[in-house]
């Protein structure tokens, strides 16, 4: 069942950095990138193409988890443990040029072809924000 | 990834990201299959990554039940480049004088760790790294 966020955990996810992501490979080993994030209504949303490696393992094992961290602080940190609950083609780009004014304040400058949405509803919430874990 | 070999050294430019104090982000798998994930303190010497951890810790039990570990280090300037390298625990060495956490507290804070808590146990965990890939957002 998905969480609610805690003030502070609310709070935090306002803050603009990229969140870690660490899907399941089929083999059993663990791919982790960076990728821009946004945290609204409680829920993480993510943009890709549909040929990224985490999406395709996503689709097979809907977990995942995000690892947020202040890049000036490194102790202020929160493992969110979640998994995909939806995702959407993202026709025109319009979800990742909203990112792309969350990060860098500008057009997003990359392809907007091909590129999905993805709703991630947090589980469980540990790490320094809250003080557990 | 499993049994791949281990890579004789790694890029010039992985070496360079290693030298910053930044964190790294370690994967490991909990008994369930999920992924846990934390920042911690490394090394990168003699062609290892050397962390080192409270032997209370989730990570390091999770790495003694599966030692596949997968690792990022990110660009703090250029959040876009980064190095991602498959590894494996090669050897856990226990660190009761706390010698290597100091040496690594020294290394991200310019003074020694904390003293430790009555009950608590370091322990230094040694990685092979076995793959290293790179991309971008």
């Amino acid at each position: 069942m998905a969480v609610e966020l805690s003030p502070k955990m609310q709070a935090f996810t306002q803050e603009v950095f990229p969140a870690i992501i660490g899907t399941n490979r089929k083999d059993g080993s663990v791919e982790i990138v960076p990728v821009w994030f946004e945290q609204k209504d409680g829920s993480f949303w993510i943009n890709g193409g549909t040929n990224r490696g985490w999406f395709k393992h996503l689709q097979r094992d809907p977990r995942i988890t995000l690892l947020l961290i202040d890049p000036k602080q490194m102790f202020r940190w929160a493992q969110v443990e979640g998994r995909m609950v939806n995702w959407a083609e993202d026709p025109g780009g319009d979800h990742i040029n909203h990112l792309s004014h969350r990060y860098l304040k500008t057009d997003y400058q990359g392809p907007r072809t091909g590129r999905i949405k993805i709703q991630l509803e947090p589980l469980r919430v540990t790490g320094s924000i809250d003080g557990r874990g | 990834m499993a049994g791949g070999k281990a890579v004789s050294a790694l890029s010039p430019a992985v070496q360079k990201l290693a030298a910053l104090p930044i964190l790294v982000t370690v994967a490991t798998k909990r008994a369930d299959g999920s992924v846990q994930l934390n920042p911690v303190w490394f090394e990168l010497k003699d062609g290892f990554i050397w962390l080192n951890s409270n032997t209370s810790r989730a990570w390091p039990k999770n790495l003694q039940r599966d030692p596949e570990v997968t690792m990022l280090l990110v660009d703090p300037k250029v959040p876009d480049r980064y190095a991602q390298i498959h590894g494996r625990l090669v050897s856990l060495i226990p660190d009761p004088r706390h010698e290597f956490i100091d040496h690594l507290a020294e290394r991200y804070t310019g003074k020694k760790f904390r003293d430790l808590e009555a009950d608590e146990h370091r322990v230094t965990l040694k990685i092979q790294p076995v793959r290293v890939t790179g991309a971008e957002i």
